[in-house]
């Protein structure tokens, strides 16, 4: 089972066009530059406004793609771990006057620990359970955080104070948000390229596809799972402090929503489930788009642009149910691997 | 003692409007194995056309179950024609995504037409309240309780004596062997789908003088549906009615006793419990949680 088939599969050249599970692409590495080049460049505020959103989102799609992707763990409560990681690092920063570059990790941890846990009681689950469980625990999370008001502020929310400076890690310039940002999200691709190509990578496969013949040949599927949902949900509470960092202020509602929790989904789905480029392209494009979309209409059409994005998604999941990546490659004539 | 009965009561009728209300999801599941997760949206719809017909042609909401109900039926219909049927064969992510999609346009459609103001109809009666025995109980409420235990009934009498009850439980038992007896199965998809939808119009109808309409109002419910209908065993209409009263009376007497904010955290919680313990429900058949639906 060492991964011999994978090993035959490998390309002959180096540098393939297109994403391949476990190799660089040059499509991805261009992309990589455009980011960087788009990140220092110094844009209007309004273009880095949506830059920095659109690198956080497919961030935050690409954490939730660990999970729903690659283990199969469909979760529409990862606003859960958001709002973890969120209210974490700001109430150690605004309470206890600790530094949000500890305090996001402290967040992730936390986050983790409650993944973990909510995966292990909800193991036996599938499907539509394991669905509406995570969305319970997510709206859970929000009615606590909403009426635990000494803690988190309640329905009037948590402010960080926009005073400038490295250690509160809060800035003036937007270029330095998305570098920031941008730092985020190649974090999380990596840690999720090298994911794909591992070892523990296919048995998170080998689990999702046939739980049965996974644990047959030595997987032990509880323990796969866990580790899944536990790293997704660590580097989504990452996200959640950044988030904080930026919009410096946390409001129950929004930051535990149920809204948000689909979105995290959403956006995997659209660009193409268990690849690596595919949560990036349905942030690169949906983001923008609704940004754009929300700022042409204005408020004379107040939910045209989300009217919009059900109508794709409805279409993508349908028609091209590889979502974006699937047919991006199908244009470049080659096939992305790993689309369920 | 009288305020424990009171609450009691109170939550037994508005646990079985919610009930009610997720009847057409359990049926959906039950008969398709697919989670509609636009049913919120179907049921929001269906509270604007009841809202409609009141303001517009000055019925009341019980006269407008005569356009509703079909409306629904058609609209079920046709939206099976378009989503579900084309992805039952995909994996069960796709229906999933694609019912959410739906849910969204249908939702922001709504706040298009409508806005994001709230909507209600007059009380009936004048808001008057009747007394049974020791309890009180707005007359809204009471026929909410008779329709949803009538429902009930029907459906049940419906899948155990006529001949489409019988097709219908026979593609559940065994949707091959069910056409290989000659059972059109999508047909028998599409009718459960569309009465599914019909009996949102019908929750929609009741709810209309009880609850205001939004475009985001099916949010609230359809959480409260899930719940329910997980808790009462996914398929199981008497388990929904069940589920529902439980519901019900869960957030009557923990919004009176603790906070009103923290009803709802109840019934989650109770949720994740039943999810634990008891992951096929009240009513449901054993080990449909833990083995995989639908792929």
């Amino acid at each position: 089972m060492d991964g011999v088939p994978i090993a035959a599969e490998r390309p002959l050249s180096r540098w393939r066009l297109m994403p391949e599970r476990g190799t660089l692409s040059l499509f991805e590495l261009l992309l990589a530059l455009l980011c960087v080049v788009l990140a220092v460049l110094g844009l209007s505020q309004n273009v880095q406004d949506v830059l920095i959103q659109t690198f956080l989102w497919a961030g935050l799609a690409l954490a939730w793609n660990v999970a729903g992707g690659y283990a199969g763990l469909i979760s529409f409560g990862h606003a859960s771990f958001f709002g973890v990681g969120a209210y974490t690092s700001t109430i150690l920063l605004v309470n206890y006057g600790l530094t949000p570059w500890i305090g996001l990790w402290l967040g992730g941890l936390l986050a983790a620990v409650v993944a973990g846990a909510l995966t292990l009681i909800c193991a036996r689950l599938r499907g539509p359970f394991f669905i509406l469980s995570t969305l319970a625990v997510a709206e859970v999370f929000r009615i606590a955080a909403l009426n635990w008001a000494s803690l988190t502020g309640g329905a009037e929310g948590f402010a960080i104070l926009p005073t400038p400076s490295v250690f509160r890690m809060v800035f003036v310039s937007k270029t330095t948000y998305a570098t920031l940002f941008l730092g985020y999200l190649v974090t999380v691709y990596c840690i999720t390229k090298v994911l794909e190509g591992s070892r523990y990578g296919l048995q998170l496969f080998a689990v999702r596809d046939d739980e049965d013949a996974a644990s047959a040949a030595g997987v032990n599927p509880l323990l796969a799972r866990t580790g899944a949902m536990c790293l997704s949900a660590f580097l989504t509470a990452i996200g959640g402090s950044l988030f904080a960092q930026y919009f410096l202020f946390l409001d129950p509602t929004h930051v535990f929503s149920p809204e948000l929790s689909f979105q995290f989904a959403l956006l995997p789905a659209l660009g193409g489930l268990a690849t690596a480029i595919g949560p990036v392209l349905g942030a690169f494009v949906i983001t923008p788009l609704s940004e754009m979309l929300r700022s042409y209409f204005g408020g004379g059409a107040a939910g045209l642009h989300l009217a919009i994005y059900g109508t794709v998604l409805v279409v993508v999941m349908l028609y091209f149910p590889g979502g974006i990546a699937a047919a991006l490659a199908q244009l470049a004539g080659g096939h992305v691997k790993g689309a369920s | 003692m009288t305020t424990v009965g009171q609450l009691i009561f109170s939550g037994l009728l508005i646990g079985s409007i919610y009930a009610l209300m997720s009847m057409g999801l359990t049926l959906i599941f039950g008969v398709l194995r697919i989670v509609n997760f636009a049913h919120g949206e179907f049921l929001m719809i269906a509270m604007y056309g009841a809202w409609a017909m009141t303001r517009y042609l000055g019925l009341n909401p019980y006269i407008a179950v005569a356009a509703v109900v079909p409306a629904m039926f058609l609209f079920g219909g046709v939206i099976y024609r378009l989503i579900i049927s084309p992805g039952l064969d995909k994996p069960h992510l796709v229906v999933v995504f694609a019912t959410m999609g739906l849910a969204i346009l249908m939702q922001n459609i709504a706040l298009m037409l409508f806005s994001a103001d709230l909507f209600d109809v007059a009380p009936l009666l004048g808001g008057r309240s009747f007394i049974i025995g020791p309890f009180y109980a707005k007359a809204e409420l009471l026929i909410g309780f008779a329709v949803a235990v009538a429902c009930t009934i029907a459906l049940r009498f419906m899948l155990q004596a006529t001949f489409l009850g019988k097709a219908i439980r026979a593609t559940v038992q065994d949707g091959e062997a069910a056409m290989l007896m000659g059972i059109p199965v999508p047909r028998i998809f599409l009718i459960t789908f569309a009465g599914g939808s019909a009996l949102v119009g019908l929750a929609a109808c009741v709810m209309m003088p009880l609850f205001s309409v939004f475009p985001t109002v099916g949010l609230n419910f359809v959480l409260i549906a899930f719940v329910i209908v997980v808790l009462g065993g996914m398929g199981s209409v008497e388990g929904a009615l069940i589920g529902g009263i439980c519901i019900g009376v869960v957030q009557s007497i923990s919004s009176y006793y603790v906070a009103a904010a923290y009803g709802q955290m109840f019934f989650f919680i109770l949720f994740l419990l039943v999810m634990i313990f008891r992951p096929a429900g009240l009513l449901g058949r054993r080990g449909e949680a833990t083995i995989g639906i639908n792929d």
